[in-house]
C-alpha cells in the first residue's frame, strides 16, 4: 500500500513525511497492537523517499555476519585476497533501516546497531578483515509492547514515536478496506512526492528564531528528558514541518505539532498493559501524576495513547482484592543494594537463547564468533581456514584458486549469553509484616530484579499468602513492570508456602514445554514459616513433597533468601531447612550484599573457570 | 547524527564547541598531557555527548616520536617490537618520525584475531611465508583505545584487553606465527550504567572516571541546539569558526605536556594524597599513583608551577570515584560527599 492511501494514523504519517523531508529527524518508532497497520505504513515510506534512497529490512534472526558484513567466500578463494561482502549496515547507508518487531531483537544485535548508528560508520575488525565504511541511516521500526520492552537506550535513538490504536470508527475502517483493494492512488502519491521535494529544497534556508530555540529548550527541560537528543530532534522536526508547509520560518505551531511525536517515547516508562488474565489485580497506579505538564498549548494536543490501559478496564471497574479488614498492609520497597554475583556453571548443551547471565554455545547461527575450532559444525570459519591453508599454497601448486585441503577446515565457535527465567516466589504472609521485614525483603527483590535486568533475564513473580498462591506477573522481559508489581504486593494472612512452590512448578512446566532450552532460576523469598496447606497434608509435609518434586526438575537453580531477622529470641531458621530440602543456595538478606570485594573476585574466578 | 561535508569525508564535531561538560573534557585533556594516567571511563545517560567528546579529542592530539614506518608506533627509546629489535640489532640505529597520536576504536563486534593480530593470509598465499599481521592492539600502542559501551564488550575480549593492559605488551603465538610488540594504550570507555555493570578488574584499569548528566540549564541547552544546527547546516564554516579555539587549546595542551615532568612532587603533596586514599580505605596503590599524576597534570594544564590543594581536590574526584565501594542507584552526591569528607581531613 502506498503512503498516500493510508487511512487514519495521522501522527505516524506525519512522522514519515518529516523523515522523508529531512533524515535528521532521526527515524520513527510505531507502537501498537498487532494487525493495525504499523509495518505496512512503515514500509510505505519507501514510496515517498527520494529515488535511490536505500530502504533495508532487518530480519529478526539476523546474524552478526549478515549485519556487519563478512568475508566473501568465493571471491576470496578465487583471488587469494580477502574480499569483503557487504552487510546490512553497508546497504542501509544513506537510507533507512527498517526493523519489524524491534523489541524482539536479541540484545547482542541491538548493541551492534546502537554502536554503528551512533558512530555513523561501520568499523569491521573481524574474520581477518579490516575495513571501515560509512553507515549513516535512520531507524524505522515497529513494536508491540506486550511482547517485551525496548531498552531506553535504543528508544532514545528514534527521533519520533507514534502510537497506533485500533481504528474504531467504522467509516475509517471501511476506507482502509477500500484503500487496500484499490491501489490506484498515483495522483495523491505524486503530489506528496512533489511536496516533499519542494520541502527538501528550502529546508536549509528555514530559519529558526532564538526565542523558538528557547521554546524548544523549555519544552525539553519541563519534560525531563534524558540527554540532549530530544532537543535536536525537535528542532529538526520543526524545521522539516515548516518546510513541508512551504514556510521559510519555524513557528510555534510547527514546534507544537511535532512535539508529541518527538517526546512521547522519552518519558521514563513505556509499559505494556497488564495481561488480561490478571484482571483481579488492581490496575497499576496512574503515571500521569509524575508527568510535568507541558506548555499550555501543548496540552491541547492529542495526548499520545497510553500504553498501560486496557480497553476492558474502561468498561468494567477493576475488581478489588477481597481484603480482610485486619492486618493488611503494603510496605514500601527497601533500599536496594549491590548484589554478589549469582553465576551458573557453563554447560555443553547447545541452546538458542539470549541473555547475559551465562554463556552458552549457540545452536543456531546467532551469537558471537568467539574463536575458530577444529571440531566440525555448520559454520565454516573462512578466515581461519584460509590461514591454515595459506602457507601451503605453493607446495600444493596453486594456479588460480586457493587450494583448500580437508585438514585446513576450521569452524566458528559461537557463544551467546543465555537467558534465564527468574521466578520470584515471594512470601506475602502476615509474619513478613513483623519488624517490617517486608521492606527489607522488597529491597532484596528489587536488587535481584536489577541484576536480572542487567543480565537480560526474563522474570516472573508469584506471591503466596492467606490460602493460595498467585502468579502476579507472567514471564516478561520488562523488569520495570516487575518492579511495579513488587511495590503492590500486600502483606497479611497465613503462609501457604507449599502453594507457592506448586504454582512455581506449574509455571516451570508451562514454560519448559514451550522453550525446552530455558534455564530457570527460582528465588524463594520467605521466612519459611509455612502454616497453611492447600492439600490434605499438613503444611510441612506438603512443603517437603513439593520441594522433592521441584528438586528433580532439570535445568533449574534455586536460591532461598531468608527474610527472618536473625539473632532474636524468636529466630527459627525455618528457611534454612527448606533450602536444604530444595538443595538450594541459602542466603540471608544480609549476606546477599556484595560489600566485600573478595566476594566479587571469588565469584568472578568461578565465572572464568 | 554526524554528517558529511561536501568532499564526502566525515567531519567530527569540534572538541571546543562541546557545551559545558567541563569534567569530561578536562579528564580527557589530562590524559593527553600525561598518558601514563591510564585512560578514562565516562559514565552517563544516553545522549549526553560522551562519544562526541572522545571522537573530537582526535583533533587535539599532539605528535609523538616513533620508529619510522613501524606499525606498532614503537618508541625509539622504549620497548620495541620484534621487528624493531631485529632492525636495531642489524643496523644499530633506528630511523625516527613524528606521528600524530590517534583515537583507535574497538568495535563491539571485534573478533579475537583482529584484536591481537594473526597470520597475514594474503602474504602467506602469495609468498608461502608466515608473516604477522598487526591487530587493533598494535594500532593502540601509545594511542587512545576507545570502546563505546564498554560494559557490553564480550568477556573473552575483555580478558585479552586486561592481559595486555597488565603486561604492556602483546604476545602472539598462534597459527604458526610468534610476535611480541608493545601495547601500552590509554583505555577510554563510555558506558551507561543502567545497561549493566563493569567487571571490577576492568573498572580498575581506567585511570580516571567522570560522570556526565544532561544539562538542565536553559542557556546551555539553547547553545547546544544553536551549535549543532550550525554544524549540521555547514560543517566547513563551523570548523573555520572554531579553528581559533581549537588551536589555542592544542597549544595549551602542548605547553602543559612539555612542563608536566618539571612540576615538583614534594612530600607535602604526597602526604596529602596518601592521607585521602588511606581514609577512604582503598585497595591497592593504583589510586595513589593516579591521583598524584592527575594533580600534576592539572597543575600543568592550569599553568601553575606547583600543585595546590585545588589540584589535589579535583584529582581526587577524577581518580577515586570509581574506586569507592558503591551501592547501585547511590546518588552521585553521596560519592562526592565521601570524597569531600576525606579531603576535609587534610
Amino acid at each position: 500500500m502506498k503512503c498516500s492511501s493510508f487511512i487514519g494514523h495521522d501522527d505516524a504519517k506525519l512522522a514519515l513525511l518529516l523523515n522523508a523531508t529531512d533524515p535528521r529527524c532521526g527515524g520513527a518508532l510505531f507502537v501498537g497492537e498487532k494487525g493495525c497497520g504499523k509495518s505496512t505504513l512503515a514500509r510505505s515510506l519507501r514510496s515517498i523517499l527520494p529515488s535511490g534512497t536505500p530502504f533495508v529490512e532487518l530480519p529478526l534472526n539476523v546474524t552478526e555476519e549478515a549485519l556487519l558484513g563478512t568475508i566473501a567466500i568465493e571471491d576470496t578463494l578465487r583471488t587469494g585476497a580477502r574480499v569483503f561482502k557487504q552487510g546490512i549496515f553497508a546497504r542501509a547507508d544513506g537510507g533507512v533501516l527498517f526493523i519489524d518487531d524491534v523489541n524482539l531483537l536479541s540484545p547482542e544485535i541491538i548493541s551492534l546497531i546502537l554502536e554503528v548508528q551512533g558512530r555513523g560508520e561501520n568499523i569491521v575488525e573481524r574474520e581477518g578483515l579490516r575495513m571501515r565504511h560509512s553507515a549513516s541511516f535512520i531507524l524505522v521500526a515497529s513494536m508491540y509492547p506486550e511482547e517485551g520492552d525496548l531498552s531506553p537506550h535504543l528508544l532514545d535513538r528514534f527521533g519520533m514515536c507514534a502510537g497506533f490504536e485500533r481504528l474504531t470508527d467504522s467509516a475509517e475502517r471501511m476506507s482502509v478496506v477500500r484503500a487496500a483493494i484499490c491501489q490506484d492512488q498515483t495522483d495523491a502519491e505524486l503530489e506528496l512526492i512533489e511536496r516533499i521535494e519542494a520541502a527538501r529544497k528550502i529546508l536549509l534556508t528555514v530559519a529558526v528564531r532564538d526565542r523558538f530555540l528557547e521554546y524548544i529548550a523549555d519544552i525539553c527541560i519541563n519534560y525531563h528528558v534524558a540527554g540532549h537528543r530530544a532537543d535536536l530532534y525537535l528542532l529538526a522536526a520543526a524545521r522539516a514541518h515548516a518546510a513541508l508547509n512551504g514556510n521559510g520560518k519555524v513557528t510555534r505551531e510547527d514546534i507544537n505539532t511535532v512535539a508529541p511525536l518527538v517526546l512521547m517515547h522519552r518519558r521514563r516508562e513505556l509499559q505494556p498493559p497488564p495481561p488480561p488474565d490478571q484482571q483481579e489485580e488492581p490496575p497499576p497506579p496512574p503515571d500521569e501524576n509524575h508527568e510535568p505538564p507541558l506548555d499550555n498549548q501543548l496540552e491541547q494536543q492529542p495526548e499520545p495513547p497510553k500504553d498501560n490501559t486496557d480497553e476492558q478496564e474502561h468498561d468494567q471497574p477493576p475488581k478489588p482484592h477481597e481484603l480482610p479488614p485486619q492486618k493488611e498492609e503494603i510496605f514500601t520497597v527497601g533500599q536496594p543494594f549491590q548484589l554478589k554475583r549469582i553465576a551458573f556453571r557453563k554447560d555443553r548443551m547447545e541452546r538458542a537463547a539470549s541473555g547475559r547471565r551465562t554463556r552458552t554455545r549457540a545452536r543456531n547461527r546467532g551469537g558471537r564468533y568467539v574463536k575458530s575450532v577444529l571440531r566440525q559444525n555448520r559454520d565454516i570459519a573462512i578466515d581461519a581456514t584460509l590461514r591454515a591453508a595459506a602457507p601451503f599454497q605453493s607446495v600444493r601448486n596453486r594456479t588460480d584458486v586457493v587450494v583448500i585441503d580437508e585438514e585446513d577446515f576450521r569452524y566458528k565457535r559461537k557463544e551467546r549469553k543465555m537467558g534465564h527465567l527468574a521466578i520470584f516466589i515471594v512470601d506475602g504472609s502476615g509474619s513478613m509484616g513483623a519488624q517490617k521485614r517486608m521492606v527489607a525483603a522488597k529491597g532484596a527483590v528489587q536488587s535481584l530484579l536489577m541484576d536480572c535486568y542487567q543480565k537480560r533475564d526474563t522474570v516472573a513473580m508469584i506471591v503466596f499468602r492467606k490460602d493460595r498462591a498467585e502468579v502476579v506477573l507472567e514471564p516478561t522481559a520488562s523488569v520495570e513492570h516487575a518492579a511495579r508489581r513488587l511495590r503492590e504486593i500486600p502483606v497479611g494472612g497465613k503462609t501457604p508456602l507449599g502453594a507457592g512452590l506448586l504454582e512455581a512448578y506449574r509455571l516451570l512446566e508451562r514454560v519448559g514445554r514451550k522453550r525446552p532450552e530455558t534455564r530457570f532460576l527460582i528465588l524463594l523469598i520467605t521466612d519459611g514459616r509455612a502454616n497453611q496447606s492447600v492439600t490434605a497434608m499438613p503444611p510441612d509435609e506438603e512443603v517437603a513433597r513439593m520441594a522433592a518434586l521441584m528438586r528433580e526438575q532439570p535445568g533449574i537453580d534455586i536460591v532461598v533468601v531468608d527474610t527472618e531477622e536473625k539473632g532474636r529470641f524468636t529466630t527459627m531458621d525455618r528457611a534454612a531447612s527448606i533450602a536444604a530440602l530444595l538443595s538450594a543456595d541459602y542466603h540471608t538478606i544480609e549476606d546477599l550484599k556484595a560489600d566485600s570485594l573478595m566476594n566479587i573476585v571469588m565469584t568472578n574466578k568461578a565465572d572464568v573457570m | 547524527m554526524e554528517g558529511k561535508n561536501e568532499g564526502g569525508t566525515r567531519m567530527i564535531f569540534p572538541f571546543t564547541a562541546i557545551v559545558n561538560q567541563e569534567e569530561m573534557k578536562t579528564a580527557l585533556i589530562l590524559n593527553v598531557i600525561d598518558p601514563s594516567i591510564g585512560g578514562l571511563l565516562i559514565m552517563g545517560e544516553k545522549g549526553t555527548g560522551k562519544s562526541t567528546a572522545v571522537r573530537a579529542l582526535a583533533d587535539l592530539l599532539p605528535e609523538i616520536e616513533a620508529v619510522k614506518d613501524c606499525p606498532f608506533t614503537c618508541d625509539p627509546s622504549g620497548v620495541l617490537c620484534s621487528d624493531c629489535q631485529e632492525m636495531f640489532r642489524r643496523d644499530n640505529h633506528l630511523y625516527r618520525e613524528q606521528k600524530k597520536m590517534r583515537v583507535v576504536e574497538l568495535p563491539l563486534g571485534v573478533t579475537e584475531d583482529r584484536l591481537v593480530g594473526t597470520l597475514d593470509i594474503e602474504h602467506a598465499i602469495r609468498r608461502g611465508e608466515k608473516r604477522f599481521e598487526p591487530g587493533i592492539l598494535a594500532d593502540a600502542n601509545r594511542n587512545f583505545l576507545y570502546v563505546d559501551e564498554v560494559n557490553l564488550l564480550e568477556d573473552h575480549i575483555v580478558d585479552l584487553l586486561l592481559d595486555s593492559a597488565a603486561m604492556g605488551v602483546n604476545t602472539v603465538e598462534r597459527e604458526g606465527v610468534s610476535f611480541v610488540h608493545p601495547a601500552r594504550f590509554m583505555l577510554v570507555g563510555t558506558m551507561n550504567p543502567e545497561e549493566g555493570d563493569l567487571r571490577p578488574q576492568l573498572l580498575d584499569r581506567f585511570g580516571l572516571c567522570v560522570g556526565v548528566t544532561s544539562l538542565y540549564d536553559k542557556d546551555h541547552r539553547i547553545e547546544i541546539l544553536r551549535r549543532r544546527a550550525a554544524f549540521d547546516s555547514n560543517q566547513d564554516a563551523f570548523y573555520k569558526q572554531w579553528n581559533g579555539e581549537q588551536q589555542k587549546l592544542s597549544e595549551r595542551i602542548s605547553v602543559a605536556r612539555s612542563v608536566v615532568d618539571r612540576i615538583p612532587m614534594d612530600d607535602g603533596v604526597l602526604e596529602k594524597i596518601v592521607s585521602v586514599t588511606a581514609s577512604l580505605k582503598l585497595d591497592g596503590h593504583r589510586a595513589d599513583i593516579v591521583m598524584m599524576k592527575t594533580s600534576r597534570a592539572l597543575a600543568a594544564f592550569r599553568r601553575l608551577g606547583t600543585i595546590g590543594s585545588d589540584e589535589i581536590r579535583d584529582a581526587a574526584w577524577f581518580a577515586l570515584r570509581h574506586r569507592l565501594k558503591r551501592l547501585p542507584f547511590e546518588e552521585i552526591g553521596a560519592e562526592r560527599e565521601k570524597v569531600t569528607g576525606a579531603l576535609a581531613q587534610i
